[in-house]
């Protein structure tokens, strides 16, 4: 087969058509059941542990031209002419020429195909993903020659650093990052810290965390097979459905008894010279755990290929690779959420426009566990103490399912205090080993820690940091990386801080302390960084770049409504600014009237060194859209946020915040066709009325609304489903041990057993929604210059004749962000509109649905899927990030800030992402660039402004990073609520972020 | 009647904070060097921006005047009446109106808009030009109507107003002035910017004292043109004429190599012909250094 695609040339390629390539087909799929039966080497690969996979995959196009399967049964390959109905799946090519590109490229093609829709499969995905597996082990070396041109040619096209940067009229340049800021003020809070900004300190001064940033920063995540075997290890033996001896387990239980052996079984793990004991996965620096239960089996087809794929490759050993392929795929491969939603309802229509990827995106496929757990309890109680309180609560009575519930979460925090002990002891061991004094202090104090907590109350901020990331890096291994946060670390960790302060006497003494704070902090932000979800490469171009988004709050007010901010506010400000990190991803309140002025400008400070973070929120404007809930003052003022900016009640509230990543244009497009969507080409909503024969404008708007309600509906059909699963299959006792409700409850988070329960969502193209109907009402209705029928052509053939449309369009249409009061009243309509089908939805654990406007990297993805727009957007274009302003929208940034602080926050209690460029001028100073940078964000808030995020970097060094990402490993950037490594991006992200409307400071 | 040349938000180059510049058609002066030659008539005058024009030839059959020619130079400015009806024939703006008729209290709402960043920042108002003391009447009802809406106003002059009216109308009202100076030497003055300098010279001097009786800050500024204003002789000239003045800081403002390009949107031809670089970082600090040596503090914000 790789000697046969290897020649064929270009004109074989127009030759082989119809007729002629089914017959092509037929003889390679022959040919590759050929290899497989005559290369034991091939023939391995269909032997599982459980025995032979058997299975079938049927291909053809939408066209009929093509229609061929092949059956592997006991090793053997059948090739077969007709597609049958009874192979597990069906790759449904558009036409001969979606094939041809299947067959000659290499696997992430094959996912771009399926996400233009050119490539739909038909059934299981496991299976998919299998075949694919198959396809590379027998096309071998030539695969791996297409895969190195591939990323040869991806490299020459960023050699060239992408399109010209816009110009700005100031000098633009980084000059002013030069020098530091001293505070100007203290607050309250603030007991200890003489210079709250902690000016005097570099990463000079911290040669470990200089030295983890540096291998942070280079070394490549290695895929970690340890939790996946234990897992299936376990399973096989025990079952899953049902016990050994065919009894159904009762999944509670079962999650129970499986997490607490995990916990016992894993490796304690000290990585060389860190503070803080443990490690995510079994890999020191940076692993990434294979969540087979959850999704894993997305990353079978590429096995092989994962560490040569241009984006994000990861490391993956022969014997990883064997024991996933061989014994934990086969084991899962129809237990994934997806999957066993797909066997259960048949396919429904919900997850089949799911699978088209331009609609929408449900992320219960992946976790449920977008929350922010009650690490305070961990702190103030210990896992004994909760578990004191779980075991008194059993003994007093409870249903059954309320007793399972207990007993599962006891079993789990055990589990914990297990590793704990584990870890305990190889600290001891290693200490004595140690022949550097220091070190040996410090695993000694490492041990004794370990020893103490999370079982017992933290009396230390050492012991406090060891507490928090053992719980933490335990719930990873229950839960799947998806934006679980931290919440609020600085209120959890001042209490030890201050006791530990408190004990000290001299400022020689207390000074040295700030300074092991520092880097305690440090190490633990760099400890959060040692897992990366393991992703397949279509996530690359989904959400490029984006790791587990462990989201981290600071500042605001306390839950008796004063000024929060205190020393480690500013101490992990301080970690902040030195490590610039990607993940965790820094969150930042500010409360007018009750924050300082200098806490601002501190933010603001940090956000110009770091390039892109902290994300800063308004709290007046964060309660106002979570009021309506009827959450408590005491609630309100403790929220944080989660995964990238989503609000949650510290603890207690289960939001899973990024259930779906809904496309509003998907609905405007359909709006524009009467229903048919055009990439998905089928007749996808209901018939809503041709363009040409809307009447007024209500009629588009009305269009619109029913179009973007059809796609929620069929979201929140996706999402109960998948929801379900969870309840049924997959509780997390773990994660409900740590939170406020399972316990009085008796009952897992799953099946709504925390306190608040509601299920969040982001809502994409916001601006190019409002913008495209800005353009129709104004053009078409009201000054009567564009016909529907004109408009409609010259959408359908992206403006390429109509170049005067577009320009008319451009210069007279009042963009939202352009300072026109009725643009904003539109996005305010849209955005109400919005809200209110969400709203109109409960989940099953009994909350509502909440929307908010942030993006991910979802704008650019959904906009390279979407045609051209009404608002003169041509199509595959990025839309605008979260629910920023078009940069044409107007030359000043102040028309962007009021116009997206005139937005209603009652319409977006699910948070919003507002991204602006900023680029300090060569000649300014650090002082007067975050001077005036928190003069913008302090109007803006005064205005009501919900969120604001910077990026501070010159389109020029992106463009050099773009083309050296050797000499940029650590430019960091917000995409749309979460950070990601420049370098690391896709190159439509990379062009996105480019292109953005840069203002000169 | 004042015509409004652009409302530009957002400056932070023209004086302290975070502004919003008002910048008023026509001017008293004739500079050689004029960035802003669309600025010097009091009269409204069509742009063309050849970067946007698609060349869709709209424009050249709706003028009445057959002023619009295809090609590089598309205003005939001798036969233009100035009619503007190519205006709504444009799809792509290319062709603009320059100078907007405007009311003052039209005026003062669009600025004040932006009143919270002023006081944010410590910003405000920026009255410039051309040359925005052209009108003092309708300017003092301007920045009368500013200071009552509690805005702070930086007025940005060449100095060839009436003392005495500019005094009693209009000074009371200001903030701050940025005081532009360009030659000492008379004759010198005349020919390259079309007016003597005597009058300027008295009413620099006066808003100096006035200042130092807690009046409106006064920033005298220079601009630096290679050949023409930045020679060591003209530095000194005006160097000790401000000390004289009882100055005592002074801002330096760079030459702008890409002033010619603008020049041709509005169909001027550059009368010089100046140099096409970015002044070094040693040029301009042989310029200070001649200010300093005087005793004067070199600014870089106003």
């Amino acid at each position: 087969m790789s000697v046969l695609t290897d020649h064929l040339s270009s004109s074989l390629h127009h030759w082989l058509r119809g007729p002629r390539l089914d017959i092509a087909l037929h003889g390679l799929l022959r040919l590759m059941a050929l290899q497989i039966g005559s290369r034991p080497a091939l023939r391995k690969l269909l032997r599982s542990r459980d025995g032979w996979l058997d299975f079938g995959v049927g291909l053809c196009t939408e066209t009929g031209t093509v229609a061929r399967s092949i059956r592997f049964t006991a090793g053997r390959g059948q090739v077969a002419s007709g597609a049958p109905d009874d192979v597990d799946v069906t790759l449904r090519f558009t036409d001969d020429e979606a094939l041809w590109v299947m067959l000659s490229s290499p696997p992430q093609e094959v996912m771009n195909l399926i996400l233009h829709n050119r490539l739909r499969p038909v059934g299981s995905w496991s299976t998919l993903q299998l075949f694919t597996y198959l396809m590379t082990a027998v096309l071998g070396r030539h695969h791996q020659r297409l895969i190195a041109r591939s990323c040869e040619e991806e490299r020459r096209w960023r050699g060239q650093g992408g399109p010209a940067a816009p110009t700005t009229g100031r000098s633009a340049g980084l000059g002013g990052t030069s020098g530091r800021l001293r505070a100007t003020s203290h607050e309250p809070g603030v007991r200890w810290l003489e210079d709250p900004y902690l000016s005097d300190y570099g990463l000079e001064s911290f040669p470990r965390l200089r030295d983890f940033l540096e291998q942070h920063l280079t070394a490549r995540a290695e895929v970690c097979a340890e939790r996946a075997a234990c897992l299936t290890d376990w399973h096989r033996r025990h079952g899953f459905e049902t016990t050994a001896d065919g009894t159904p387990w009762d999944p509670v239980e079962r999650q129970g008894l499986v997490f607490a052996h995990l916990m016992a079984e894993k490796a304690p793990v000290i990585r060389r010279g860190d503070l803080l004991p443990g490690t995510t996965t079994k890999i020191p620096l940076t692993g990434s755990a294979v969540f087979p239960d959850a999704q894993g089996t997305m990353i079978w087809g590429e096995l092989d290929s994962i560490g040569d794929r241009f984006l994000i490759p990861f490391d993956l050993s022969p014997s990883t690779r064997e024991r996933l392929h061989h014994d934990i795929f086969p084991y899962w491969m129809t237990r994934t959420f997806r999957e066993r939603v797909r066997i259960a309802h048949d396919d429904p229509a919900c997850l089949q426009l799911g699978e088209r990827w331009v609609a929408y995106f449900v992320w219960k496929s992946v976790g449920i566990s977008h929350t922010v757990p009650d690490l305070e309890s961990v702190l103030t109680k210990g896992t004994g103490g909760l578990n004191a309180t779980l075991r008194a609560r059993l003994a007093d009575g409870g249903d059954d399912e309320a007793r399972t519930t207990w007993t599962a979460m006891i079993r789990c925090l055990e589990g914990v205090e297990t590793y704990a002990a584990h870890l305990a002891a190889q600290a001891a061991e290693q200490a004595r080993k140690e022949s550097c004094p220091r070190r040996r202090v410090e695993l000694e104090e490492m041990a004794s820690a370990c020893l103490r907590v999370p079982r017992e109350p933290a009396g230390s901020l050492l012991e406090a940091f060891t507490s928090i990331w053992i719980a933490w890096l335990a719930l990873h291994n229950e839960n799947a990386d998806t934006g679980l946060s931290l919440g609020r670390l600085d209120q959890l960790l001042q209490p030890f801080f201050e006791r530990d302060m408190a004990s000290l006497q001299g400022a020689e003494e207390r000074a040295r302390y700030i300074e092991k704070a520092i880097e305690l902090a440090g190490c633990f932000f760099l400890r959060c960084a040692d897992h990366f979800p393991l992703t397949p490469d279509i996530a690359n171009h989904l959400f490029g770049g984006a790791s587990s988004n462990q989201a981290l709050t600071l500042g605001g007010v306390t839950r008796a409504g004063d000024d929060a901010v205190n020393d480690m506010t500013y101490v992990l400000l301080k970690v902040t600014e030195l490590l610039s990190p990607r993940d965790v991803n820094v969150n930042a309140r500010f409360a007018p009237g009750k924050n300082s002025r200098s806490y601002l400008e501190r933010l603001c400070e940090v956000n110009v060194l770091t390039a892109g973070t902290p994300s800063m929120h308004n709290d007046a404007a964060i309660f106002a859209a979570l009021r309506p809930h009827g959450y408590s003052e005491e609630q309100l003022r403790d929220w944080s946020a989660t995964g990238c900016v989503e609000p949650s009640i510290s603890g207690e509230h289960m939001g899973h915040t990024g259930s779906v990543l809904m496309n509003l244009v998907a609905g405007l497009e359909m709006a524009l066709h009467d229903g048919w969507h055009p990439l998905i080409a089928e007749q996808v909503g209901p018939r809503t009325g041709r363009l040409e024969d809307f009447a007024d404008f209500e009629q588009v708007f009305d269009a619109w609304a029913t179009q973007q309600r059809h796609l929620i509906a069929q979201a929140v059909e996706l999402n109960e489903l998948l929801a379900q699963v969870h309840a049924q299959h997959r509780p997390t006792p773990l994660l409900s041990a740590l939170m406020r409700g399972p316990a009085q409850r008796g009952r897992d988070v799953t099946r709504g057993g925390a306190r608040v329960n509601t299920s969040g969502t982001s809502n994409i193209g916001l601006a190019d929604v409002t913008d495209s109907l800005l353009a129709i009402r104004q053009l078409v209705f009201e000054e009567g210059s564009v016909g529907l029928a004109e408009l409609g052509r010259a959408i359908a053939r992206d403006f390429l004749e109509a170049p005067e449309l577009a320009a008319l369009i451009g210069r007279r249409v009042r963009r939202f962000g352009s300072g026109c009061p009725r643009a904003v009243e539109m996005a305010n309509r849209v955005a109400r509109t919005v809200h209110a089908a969400w709203a109109a939805h409960t989940n099953s654990r009994g909350g509502p649905y909440t929307a908010g406007f942030w993006s991910m990297s979802q704008h650019v993805a959904y906009g390279n899927l979407s045609g051209a727009l009404p608002s003169g957007r041509r199509a595959g274009k990025a839309f605008t990030p979260g629910l920023t302003p078009h940069p044409a929208a107007s030359k000043s940034f102040l028309n962007n800030l009021r116009d997206v602080a005139e937005l209603d926050p009652t319409s977006m209690d699910n948070n919003m992402a507002f991204n602006v460029k900023l680029v300090p001028s060569a000649r300014d100073t650090c002082a007067q660039t975050a001077a005036r940078m928190r003069a913008y964000v302090q109007t803006y808030f005064e205005m009501g402004g919900m969120q604001i995020q910077f990026n501070v970097v010159t389109a020029e060094t992106l463009r050099a990073a773009m083309a050296h990402p050797e000499d940029h490993r650590g430019l960091l950037v917000r995409i749309s609520g979460y950070n990601a490594y420049f370098v690391t991006l896709s190159r439509e992200v990379q062009l996105e972020l480019i292109e953005r409307a840069e203002f000169v400071l | 009647m004042t015509l409004l040349l652009e409302i530009k938000e957002n400056a932070l180059d023209d004086g302290p904070g975070i502004r919003t510049v008002i910048f008023l058609k026509g001017c008293a002066l004739s500079c050689a060097w004029c960035h802003n030659p669309e600025s010097l008539r009091r009269e409204a005058e069509l742009s063309w921006d050849a970067s946007a024009c698609l060349g869709c030839g709209r424009c050249l059959r709706v003028c009445p005047d057959e002023a619009l020619l295809p090609g590089r130079d598309r205003v005939d400015r001798d036969r233009c009446s100035g009619c503007f009806s190519c205006l709504p024939a444009c799809p792509s703006g290319a062709l603009s109106r320059v100078g907007e008729e405007t009311g003052i209290d039209e005026l003062v709402a669009r600025v004040i808009r932006d009143r919270p960043f002023f006081q944010a920042s410590g910003g405000g108002v920026t009255i410039s030009g051309g040359e925005p003391t052209g009108d003092l009447d309708w300017l003092a009802l301007l920045v009368s109507a500013l200071r009552a809406a509690d805005v702070s106003v930086l007025l940005q002059t060449c100095g060839t107003f009436g003392l005495e009216r500019f005094e009693a109308l209009v000074h009371p009202h200001l903030a701050a002035i940025h005081f532009d100076l360009k030659i000492a030497d008379d004759a010198a003055h005349r020919r390259w910017c079309g007016a003597s300098n005597r009058g300027i010279h008295r009413n620099l001097e006066r808003l100096l004292s006035l200042e130092r009786a807690g009046g409106a800050r006064v920033l005298p500024r220079v601009p630096l043109i290679p050949g023409i204003t930045d020679t060591d002789e003209n530095l000194s000239a005006l160097a000790r004429m401000l000390t004289a003045a009882g100055a005592r800081r002074v801002q330096l403002m760079e030459y702008n190599p890409l002033w010619p390009e603008k020049l041709a949107r509005v169909g001027v031809a550059p009368r010089v012909e100046i140099e096409r670089a970015w002044m070094t970082g040693a040029a301009v600090a042989r310029c200070e250094q001649i200010f300093a040596d005087q005793g004067l503090e070199v600014v870089h914000e106003g």
